[in-house]
C-alpha cells in the first residue's frame, strides 16, 4: 500500500481538483467536505467514490482543470468503447501516459531494453477495433491512415475477432514485418488468434528490432499465453499490463511473472463493502492520481478488482504485488452467495493445451456454460477432467460444456473469457 | 417556450436518463421514436394473436389478415392510393430496389438522378443503368438548367429525391415531374423517406409512378418500407424475390404469380409492424394539422438561425426556413471531428444527433468536403432543445479551440 509521503501527494491533489475542476468541487461539497478537512488516510475515506458515470457525464467541462483545452499542447484524446459497452471519452497528458508506462514497465527488466536514449520504441497494435480512434475494422485503410500520432500503427481486424477474414490476417503479419517494431501492444486473446493463424500460414511474427509484446484490454488467459509464449519463443519478453483507457499503465507483470500495481503515479486503495481490505482478500481498486493536471481523479472506482498479496516480490520492485482477480461485472455469482472471479475460472481451466480458446458464460437465470473451440490435441478425457476442475470451483452450480466451431466476440470488438449477465446487470 | 405539436408524455424512450441526465432525441431523420399508441399495437397483436396472415383458414390467421390488411388501407389512404398499389417491404432502400431491378431495363439505360439523393436512390440506379445525376447549387438546391438538360438525353427513368436528407430542402417535384412528363416518357420514381413524415402527398395528384418511404422515420415500427406504385406499372414489374406466399398456384413445371400487391410481398412480412404501422398513421392524423405545420416552422427557425449565428460552423443548405423541414446539417470548423462532438453531445450533454456522411456521401463531399453534423427535430420536440443544443455545442466547441495555453491551472 502507497506510504504516508505519496498521501501527501494525494492532499495537494485532492485541492487542485477542488480549486480546478467544477466536478469535483460540487463532488466534495455534496458531503460537505473541503479539502482541508482531508488531514489523513481515515478523513481521505469519507470522500465518495467517484466512478466513469462522473467523468463521462461531466466531461470535458466540469472535469478538465481550468486552463487547460481538449487542443491544449501534449493533451490525447480518445473515444473508448469500454468494458462490456460502459463507454468513456476521456483524454490524458502525453507525458502523464509516458510517466505511468515507465513506471509499470520498470518492474520488469525484460523490458529495459525498450527505452535508449534519444530513441522511442517502434509500436504496432493489435487489440480490438474499437479501442483505437482510427478506421481499423474494415481493412481497406492503408498503414499511413493507421499510424497514430505517438506513431503506433494500428493494425486491421474484423470486430468479430474469430470472424477475421484471411486477407486481413495476412495484410496485419505483413504490416508487421514491414513496420518493424520493438514493442507489440495486443489483446492477448486476440494476438493468441493471430499467433495461430501465422502458424496455419507458417509465417513468423518477427522483427529486425528485438520484438517484445504487452498484453492488455481483456483478462490474459493461461491459455491465450501459453499459445503467445509458445509462438514467439523464451528471448521475446512477454508481459501482463493492467491498465485502462483513461488512467493508462496502473501495473505491470515482473520478470518473475507477478503482477505489480502501479502505486507511484497513482495512490491505490483496495476497497471493499466501503472498507480497505487487508491482505490476502480481494476488494475494488480505487485510484488517486497523483499531479494530473488534465483530469485529477480522487478516489476513482475502476470496477477491478484485486487481491494485495503483501509480500516482497523477489524482482525486487518496491511496487506491491497483486493478484488479478477480473472486472465486477464479470464475476459469476453463485446461488449460495459466493462470487467466483473471472480469474479463478481460468485458474480452474488453466494451461489446456488442447484447446485454443474458451469463453465462460453466466446467463440471467444463473445457467452457466462453458464454450471451448478444441485443437488437433484434445483427447476424450480433457473434457471430462476439465467439467470435474470446474464442477470443484462453481459447484454446487452446474456448468454445461460445449465444444464449438466459433465463439463471438462482443459488439465492442472486446472477445471477454467470462461474462456474467447477472453481475453486468447488477452493477 | 414553444410546446410541442405531439406530447412528450407519448414516447416511452423519452422518460428514459442516461447517467442521471434527460436526453433529447434529436436524430429523426435517422429514425423516429415511436409513440405509445403504436407500442400498444404492436404488443396488442403478440399478446392476443401471433398468427401468421394469408396462410389459414383458422379464426386467430383471419383475424391477423385482417389487422394486416387493415393496415394497407391506412397507409394507402395516407397517401391517396389505392390498397393495391401499395407494396409492403422492409424499408426504402428495398422498395427502391425493386422498382430498379423489376423494371427489366437494357444494361445501357439511361437513368437521370440527383446530386443529393442518399445511397438508396443512387446505387440501385447505378446498378441498374448509365446513371446522371443532376447537379445542385451551393446551398444544396437543384440546378433545374443542368436537369433540363439531362431530360433531353431522354432518360427511361427519372430518380427524385423530395427532401434531401443532409440539407432538408423539399424540392419542387410537382414542377420536376411537370418537366419531365413534359420531355420524355420516364419512369418517374420518387424517393419521400424524408418528406412525408413531414408533410402529407397525394400519389395521384403528384403524378408520380412509384413512390418509396419508410415508416420508421414517421413514428411507425422498424422493418416496413412502403412502395407506391401506379397500378398498371406494378403489374409489369418483375418480383425481386419469389417463394411462399406471392403465388396461387405452384406445380412441377411452373407457378402463378398472385396479383398486385401480393406478388412483391414473398414470405412471411413483418405483421406486427405494419399493423404498428397504421397506428403510427393514425397518431399523426390525431395531431393538430395547423399547429404541426406552426411547430415545424418554430424548429426549423431555430435550426437555422442557430446555425447562422455562429460562426465556427457553416449550415449545409439554404440560410432560410423556406421549403425545408426541421433538420440543419453543419460543417464544424476545421480539426473538429464531428463524430466526436456528437458523442460528447451525447455523453456530456444528452444530444443524440448524427454525425457522418448520411448515406449521402456525393453530396456531403461536394458541399462539406467531409464528415458533418445533423440535427433533426420531429413532432415530440421543442425550441428549447434546439436551443439547449446549441449552447452545448457552444460549450463543446469552446474546449476544442486551439487557442488557449495549457497548464494555467496547476502551480
Amino acid at each position: 500500500m502507497s506510504d504516508a509521503a505519496t498521501f501527501e501527494a494525494v492532499r495537494e491533489e485532492i485541492t487542485y481538483a477542488f480549486d480546478n475542476t467544477v466536478f469535483f468541487r460540487k463532488h466534495m461539497e455534496a458531503s460537505g467536505l473541503r479539502p482541508e478537512d482531508i488531514r489523513d488516510p481515515d478523513d481521505f475515506r469519507r470522500i465518495p467514490p467517484t466512478s466513469k458515470v462522473h467523468y463521462r457525464r461531466n466531461y470535458p467541462a466540469g472535469v478538465l482543470a481550468r486552463g487547460y483545452t481538449l487542443n491544449s499542447p501534449n493533451v490525447m484524446r480518445f473515444q473508448s468503447s469500454g468494458t462490456s459497452g460502459d463507454r468513456l471519452n476521456s483524454a490524458i497528458m502525453s507525458y502523464d501516459l509516458a510517466r505511468r508506462q515507465a513506471t509499470a514497465l520498470g518492474v520488469n527488466r525484460r523490458f529495459d531494453a525498450l527505452w535508449r536514449p534519444g530513441s522511442r520504441p517502434r509500436i504496432c497494435r493489435f487489440a480490438p477495433p474499437n479501442c483505437s480512434d482510427v478506421e481499423c475494422a474494415t481493412g481497406f485503410s492503408t498503414m499511413e491512415d493507421r499510424i497514430l500520432p505517438d506513431g503506433t500503427l494500428v493494425l486491421t481486424v474484423a470486430h468479430d475477432l474469430l470472424a477475421t477474414p484471411e486477407w486481413q490476417i495476412v495484410k496485419a503479419l505483413d504490416e508487421i514485418e514491414s513496420y518493424q517494431p520493438d514493442l507489440l501492444v495486443v489483446d492477448p486473446t486476440h494476438f493468441a488468434f493471430l499467433t495461430r493463424w501465422a502458424r496455419r500460414l507458417d509465417r513468423k511474427i518477427t522483427s529486425p528490432r528485438h520484438l517484445h509484446t504487452v498484453c492488455g484490454y481483456t483478462l490474459m488467459t493461461r491459455v491465450a499465453r501459453r499459445q503467445i509464449e509458445a509462438f514467439m519463443g523464451p528471448d521475446a519478453p512477454i508481459g501482463d499490463m493492467i491498465g485502462m483507457s483513461e488512467l493508462g499503465y496502473l501495473g505491470f507483470e515482473c520478470d518473475h511473472g507477478q503482477r505489480h500495481i502501479n502505486d507511484k503515479d497513482f495512490y491505490v486503495e483496495f476497497v471493499e463493502g466501503g472498507k480497505p481490505v487487508e491482505n490476502g482478500r480481494m476488494g475494488e481498486l480505487y485510484v488517486t492520481t497523483i499531479d494530473d493536471g488534465l483530469i485529477p481523479r480522487v478516489r476513482y472506482a475502476t470496477g477491478d478488482y484485486f487481491t494485495p498479496v503483501g509480500e516482497a516480490c523477489a524482482c525486487g520492485s518496491e511496487l506491491p504485488v497483486v493478484r488479478v482477480e477480473g472486472r465486477a461485472t464479470h464475476m459469476v455469482r453463485l446461488p449460495d452467495g459466493r462470487v467466483v472471479t473471472p480469474a479463478a475460472v481460468d485458474a480452474a481451466v488453466g494451461t489446456a493445451p488442447w484447446l485454443d480458446i474458451y469463453k465462460f458464460e453466466q446467463d440471467r437465470t444463473g445457467v452457466c456454460t462453458f464454450r471451448y473451440i478444441p485443437n488437433a490435441a484434445a483427447r476424450p478425457d480433457d473434457v471430462a477432467a476439465l467439467e470435474a476442475r470446474l464442477a470443484e470451483t462453481l459447484s454446487p452450480q452446474h456448468v454445461r460444456l460445449e465444444a464449438v466451431d466459433y465463439i463471438s466476440a462482443e459488439r465492442s470488438g472486446k472477445f471477454q473469457p467470462c461474462v456474467s449477465h447477472i453481475s453486468a446487470e447488477a452493477v | 417556450m414553444t410546446v410541442q405539436s405531439a406530447p412528450r408524455d407519448d414516447f416511452p424512450a423519452l422518460r428514459r436518463e442516461i447517467d442521471g441526465q434527460t436526453i433529447s432525441y434529436l436524430d429523426n431523420g435517422a429514425t423516429t421514436l415511436k409513440p405509445r399508441p403504436v407500442i400498444d399495437a404492436i404488443t396488442e397483436y403478440y399478446e392476443t394473436n401471433g398468427a401468421n396472415i394469408h396462410r389459414g383458414k383458422h379464426r386467430l390467421s383471419e383475424e391477423a389478415s385482417d389487422a394486416y390488411e387493415a393496415s394497407r388501407t391506412v397507409l394507402a389512404r395516407y397517401i391517396g392510393a389505392a390498397a393495391n398499389e401499395v407494396v409492403l417491404l422492409r424499408n426504402t432502400t428495398e422498395a427502391v430496389n425493386l422498382v430498379a431491378g423489376g423494371l427489366d431495363l437494357p444494361p445501357d439505360a439511361y437513368i437521370v438522378g440527383c446530386l443529393d439523393a442518399h445511397h438508396s436512390q443512387i446505387l440501385p440506379w447505378r446498378r441498374a443503368g448509365r446513371l446522371d445525376l443532376t447537379r445542385v447549387d451551393g446551398y444544396g438546391r437543384l440546378d433545374r438548367d443542368h436537369f433540363r438538360q439531362l431530360l433531353r438525353g431522354r432518360p427511361q427513368v427519372v430518380a427524385l429525391t423530395h427532401c434531401s436528407n443532409v440539407t432538408g430542402v423539399i424540392h419542387p417535384v410537382e414542377e420536376l415531374i411537370a418537366e419531365v412528363r413534359a420531355a420524355c416518357d420516364a419512369v418517374i420514381v420518387l424517393d419521400a423517406a424524408q418528406s412525408l413524415p413531414h408533410e402529407s402527398v397525394n400519389v395521384h395528384k403528384l403524378n408520380v409512378d412509384f413512390m418509396a418511404f419508410s415508416m420508421h422515420k414517421m413514428l411507425g415500427p422498424t422493418g416496413v418500407g412502403c412502395l407506391f406504385g401506379r397500378s398498371e406499372l406494378l403489374a409489369g414489374l418483375r418480383p425481386s424475390s419469389v417463394g411462399g406466399g406471392m403465388v396461387d398456384w405452384v406445380d412441377v413445371d411452373g407457378s402463378v404469380d398472385r396479383r398486385i400487391p401480393f406478388k412483391f410481398e414473398a414470405g412471411t412480412p413483418a405483421i406486427a409492424s405494419i399493423i404498428g404501422s397504421a397506428a403510427a398513421i393514425h397518431y399523426l392524423e390525431g395531431l393538430d394539422a395547423g399547429r404541426r405545420h406552426e411547430h415545424a416552422q418554430e424548429l426549423c427557425t431555430a435550426l437555422v438561425d442557430g446555425a447562422l449565428d455562429r460562426p465556427g460552423v457553416s449550415l449545409i443548405g439554404p440560410p432560410d426556413t423556406k421549403d425545408r423541414i426541421p433538420l440543419a446539417t453543419l460543417r464544424l470548423a476545421d480539426g473538429v471531428p464531428a463524430g466526436e462532438v456528437a458523442r460528447l453531445l451525447s455523453d456530456s450533454h444528452g444530444y443524440m444527433v448524427r454525425s457522418g456522411h448520411m448515406c449521402a456521401q456525393p453530396l456531403v463531399t461536394e458541399l462539406a468536403g467531409g464528415e458533418v453534423l445533423r440535427v433533426s427535430a420531429y413532432v415530440y420536440n421543442d425550441v428549447t432543445e434546439i436551443e439547449g443544443f446549441y449552447r452545448a455545442l457552444d460549450d463543446l466547441l469552446s474546449w476544442m479551440a486551439p487557442t488557449v495555453p495549457a497548464g494555467a491551472g496547476r502551480p
